[in-house]
């Protein structure tokens, strides 16, 4: 039960700090549930996130894959919970305001100092996941990098470059 | 045909269920196909506007979607529909092929698959991280805080608790002197 009770309260805080979404608090998480806690090993961590990455719905159900990982069921419940109440509460609370505050300088302000908040974060998740137990392995940045780039230069599904990455991962890993 | 909102509740969960169902490789694609495009309960404009929300606050960006349009056009009850209607079955889904591959996942061959999709993965982040700093790159104060924020939480592993106070500080304060 207090496994539970931990991973709910550590889940909601993650919540209200996933400015930009789910990918911004992959770095944490990863901190606090393999480096810190030592629930999950960093292999168990990526294949859970592989699997969330590769199936169909919102990315934030890699949380609860981590969930499932470390508590079973009620873990993913748990966890699936606690990354989406918060932030629906505070969603639900600002749905309102938030039109109110269009043209203000502050709605403006606060949206530019988040830009470059979110690409740090999010560039941490990329380097975390691609950087096993923090021992750099070329192979995987290398397959890391050739995705990234046809991110950027294609207009490809993403679903191709997670094909692309499984067929190097047989050939390179 | 003038964009309108759904008509009952059980139309408002079945669309979300099918956003939810069909979001291979992204959601936000199949959130405006399903609301812009196949079922018009917004107008393109309108669907930019909740995109923009729903970015800015935390949380999954659709998942708070479904919140605001819900309550926008059923209030509580529809927050809650639309949200359930969103997470259902990819939630379900997620949790049979993680079962499934507990299974698989001893096999032989199996674990270096896997380790080459998080990689592609990892890159997928990395890609979305300089499509988002296109438009910021010019500005000097913004590589900084990009450099710090990157250079506490991926390199010296600092928690997050700390990192984003401080870093919000920051660049609250360059914002505000128009330096972001």
């Amino acid at each position: 039960m207090s496994l539970l009770l931990e991973l709910g309260l550590y889940f909601s805080l993650l919540s209200l700090l996933s400015v930009g979404g789910m990918p911004s608090v992959i770095p944490e998480m990863h901190r606090y549930v393999v480096e810190s806690r030592g629930w999950i090993s960093h292999n168990d961590f990526i294949e859970m996130f592989a699997l969330g990455q590769a199936a169909p719905g919102p990315n934030v159900l890699i949380a609860s894959l981590i969930g499932w990982k470390i508590a079973g069921v009620p873990g993913a419940l748990v966890t699936l919970a606690a990354m989406c109440g918060p932030a629906a509460v505070l969603s639900f609370w600002v749905a309102g305001i938030w039109d109110r505050l269009q043209g203000t300088p502050w709605r403006a302000v606060a949206q530019r100092a988040m830009a470059p908040m979110v690409v740090g974060l999010i560039l941490s998740g990329g380097f975390v996941l691609a950087t096993p137990g923090s021992t750099p392995d070329w192979r995987m940045w290398l397959i890391a990098a050739a995705s990234a780039w046809a991110m950027v230069a294609t207009k490809l599904n993403p679903l191709w470059m997670l094909a692309g990455g499984a067929v190097a991962g047989a050939i390179l890993l | 045909m003038q964009p309108a909102p759904p008509r009952s509740l059980g139309l408002l969960f079945l669309g979300f269920l099918s956003i939810g169902a069909r979001a291979f490789g992204g959601v936000l694609p199949w959130a405006h196909r399903v609301m812009v495009e196949e079922r018009r309960w917004l107008a393109p404009a309108d669907f930019a506007e909740v995109v923009t929300l729903c970015q800015f606050l935390p949380g999954p960006n659709v998942g708070n979607a479904s919140i605001v349009l819900g309550k926008k056009w059923f209030g509580l009850k529809g927050s809650i529909v639309a949200f359930l209607g969103f997470f259902g079955l990819p939630f379900l889904w997620v949790l049979a092929l993680a079962s499934l591959y507990e299974g698989f996942a001893s096999q032989p061959g199996v674990k270096p698959v896997v380790t080459g999709v998080a990689a592609a993965g990892a890159g997928l982040f990395i890609g979305t991280a300089i499509k988002l700093a296109r438009p910021i790159a010019r500005k000097p104060a913004a590589l900084v805080v990009i450099a710090g924020c990157f250079s506490a939480v991926g390199v010296g592993r600092v928690s997050m608790l700390i990192v984003i106070p401080v870093a919000a500080a920051i660049s609250y304060l360059l914002a505000k002197r128009g330096l972001l």
